[in-house]
């Protein structure tokens, strides 16, 4: 998605506008004029300047305000948005519920299920092998403290 | 002559040895799937890294990285589609190539050249990186404000074609890095009252987010059933590759040397190197109607300079502790997480380690032969992987590795937010590379700059009284100026990122 020029330098502005007026609650160091302010300050009135002149050049050469330019269907898209972002989002809030191994299943199941298009049967098993080697690699080999939720009993009898 | 042979001693460890052929490994095939970047290799590699020595760390993102960029050829000249940005250039020539039988040689001149480019890189990286890390000792934090701001603007200046952009993915990147307690003052900043926000924010998950979910994003829609079985040369593939290296043998070393320096130069990596070096290397040519056309020349060179730029990186990198590339920007991070910062001082205080890194490098290079020519033999199969398996098990394995920088999942929402922006970003032509090097270098720049400021008492001349100082300071302020410059007066270009190079470049600068 390809916006006008104008729109992302807009926001690049308006995130140095909100630096600088948060920045200026930030004291300086004792007898200097300088301090914890001072670069995001600076940082603030660079993102306005530099904003500002994409506002200018996006206007100037009259571009389309929002534009579709990726190689792939607009759809395609959506649903690659929403597959990553619906995957992520479940994993975090089921994950200390359910543990990684029933979580990692289940999002894995549906997503070769969605891209690989190939049965339930295969999914299920191609995402049971990788859940475990992703477990055995992090759980088991580097100690990262991986949820086992509902199979705490099996995986830690 | 001691720091040499500890060197020795630490390379030629079991557990060195077993990182280098395994990343080397996962780097080839990182390489030779179309949409996976060296970048993306690096940034997933970073989890598992964490839980290294420093020596073995940077053995297994070096091999890797190497062995990506040479894979990334594979799927160029069998497909005509580039494995990796650094490929792009030459894919077409190298395909053409196959078409008139000589697939082979294209492949085998490849992997050839790339490890010769490599070993010409390391010999700069060797004989001048500690030459200039003695220099180096001199300077103050004064030098070093400067000098970090100067690499963060030519940055900006080489990694895109529209410095505007390039500015405010750089400001982005200092924005984020700002985040959490000032290291100076104690003050905390832009946490929003967030407890998980307080020691700033990780950099495994902005890499991840950034390089690898926004790959994603633009990979997952075409995904499915991984490439058709192609057929792979038969018999030896360095058949005929001695005598037309030989025959080149100027370009290999132009392009090993032009590789190095490009990729010396903050923001300018291996596909930038690459593309300079088929550029130059066509105008020298006798035969210039020949490129395009399935001549081995502008292969030669280009395949020289990609490998060798990625050494040239690391030169700013281990003597200034300044990146000169997002991979390095990564190794920076680990380091710095490992407890060393690099900068002139390693070299004097741990000359063994830089030793080993450089010993790291020629084993990595000297792999590239016969890991690449197994690659090449065995691209068929590689190539057919099905995309849909792959990609959702690229994504478990992003969050399991957000997840694990900190254990918490604070850092698997910054992964995502970071990759949705970055997706934003690379559409509309923002490169990723200054966002990342601004995150790395933006500490760097702000306590350089608060110690000196603290030495002067408040006084700002006291930036420019030293002649380095001063000259660092006027080269910043002339960079600066073709930003603004280059920014407001360049025509705007149509259409977007439609066009091969510069789609190459953007996913490169985020690469």
């Amino acid at each position: 998605m390809r916006t006008n020029d104008a729109v992302s330098g807009a926001i690049a502005a308006a995130l140095g506008a909100a630096l600088i007026v948060a920045s200026a609650d930030l004291s300086p160091l004792p007898r200097q004029v300088y301090g914890a302010g001072t670069f995001p300050t600076v940082t603030g009135v660079l993102l306005l300047l530099v904003g500002g002149l994409l506002v200018v050049k996006g206007l100037r050469d009259r571009q389309p305000w929002i534009r579709w330019t990726a190689k792939v269907p607009l759809r395609a898209f959506l649903k690659a948005l929403g597959a990553v972002v619906a995957s992520v989002t479940a994993y975090i809030l089921l994950t200390p519920v359910l543990g990684f191994p029933v979580v990692a299943l289940v999002i894995l199941s549906l997503l070769f299920q969605v891209y690989y298009r190939r049965g339930w049967v295969l999914s299920v098993s191609i995402a049971g092998i990788s859940t475990a080697a992703i477990w055995g690699l992090f759980a088991q080999m580097l100690y990262v403290p991986l949820e086992p939720g509902l199979l705490e009993w099996v995986l830690y009898p | 002559m001691t720091d040499i042979l500890e060197a020795i001693s630490l390379v030629a460890s079991w557990d060195v040895i077993l990182v280098i052929v395994a990343a080397s490994l996962f780097g080839l095939f990182m390489g030779a799937i179309p949409g996976l970047t060296a970048t993306m290799a690096t940034a997933l590699l970073v989890p598992v890294t964490f839980f290294m020595e420093p020596l073995p760390a940077i053995a297994a993102i070096v091999s890797a990285t190497a062995m990506a960029i040479v894979a990334g050829d594979i799927p160029g000249a069998l497909l005509r589609m580039p494995g990796t940005p650094a490929s792009a250039v030459y894919a077409d020539e190298a395909y053409l190539m196959g078409k008139k039988g000589k697939l082979g040689l294209a492949l085998g001149i490849n992997v050839t050249c790339s490890m010769l480019g490599g070993i010409i890189g390391v010999i700069v990286l060797a004989l001048f990186a500690p030459r200039i890390a003695e220099f180096a000792l001199q300077f103050t934090s004064d030098e070093y404000f400067w000098l970090a701001l100067l690499g963060l603007s030519c940055a900006i200046l080489v990694s895109g074609k529209d410095p505007l952009k390039g500015a405010v993915s750089m400001l982005i990147g200092l924005t984020i890095a700002m985040v959490g307690m000032d290291s100076v003052s104690g003050q905390v900043r832009f946490t929003f009252g967030s407890y998980d926000l307080l020691a700033g924010v990780s950099l495994l998950p902005i890499l991840i987010g950034l390089f690898a979910i926004t790959e994603l994003l633009r990979s997952i829609p075409g995904s499915g059933h991984g490439a058709p079985k192609t057929d792979v040369p038969p018999g030896c593939v360095l058949s005929g590759v001695g005598s037309t290296t030989w025959r080149y043998k100027g370009g290999v070393a132009r392009g090993g040397l032009l590789g190095t320096m490009i990729g010396a130069l903050p923001g300018a990596g291996a596909d930038i190197a690459s593309w300079i070096s088929y550029a130059i290397s066509r105008k020298l040519s006798r035969t210039p109607e020949k490129y395009g056309t399935g001549h081995p020349e502008g292969l030669v060179s280009a395949s020289a300079a990609n490998n060798a730029a990625l050494s040239g990186a690391y030169i700013p990198a281990l003597v200034f502790g300044i990146p000169g590339d997002t991979v390095t920007a990564i190794i920076i991070g680990v380091l710095t997480t490992k407890g060393i910062t690099p900068g002139p001082d390693v070299f004097t205080e741990q000359g063994a380690l830089v030793n080993a890194i450089f010993l790291v490098f020629v084993l990595a290079n000297l792999l590239l032969l016969p890991l690449g020519i197994l690659a090449i033999k065995g691209a068929g199969r590689l190539l057919t992987v099905p995309t849909g398996v792959l990609y959702p098990l690229i994504l478990m394995f992003c969050i399991v590795g957000a997840f694990s920088a900190n254990n918490t999942m604070f850092d698997v929402w910054i992964m995502l937010g970071l990759g949705l922006l970055g997706y934003f970003l690379m559409e509309n032509d923002f490169p990723l590379g200054p966002l990342i090097l601004a995150f790395i270098l933006g500490p760097i720049i702000e306590s350089n700059f608060m110690r000196s400021i603290l030495k002067s008492d408040g006084d700002l001349m006291a930036f420019v009284d030293r002649p380095i100082a001063m000259v660092l300071a006027i080269l910043a302020v002339l960079v600066w100026t073709l930003i603004i410059a280059n920014g407001v007066l360049k025509p705007q270009s149509k259409g977007g990122s439609t066009g091969k190079s510069n789609d190459a470049l953007n996913v490169a600068n985020g690469k």
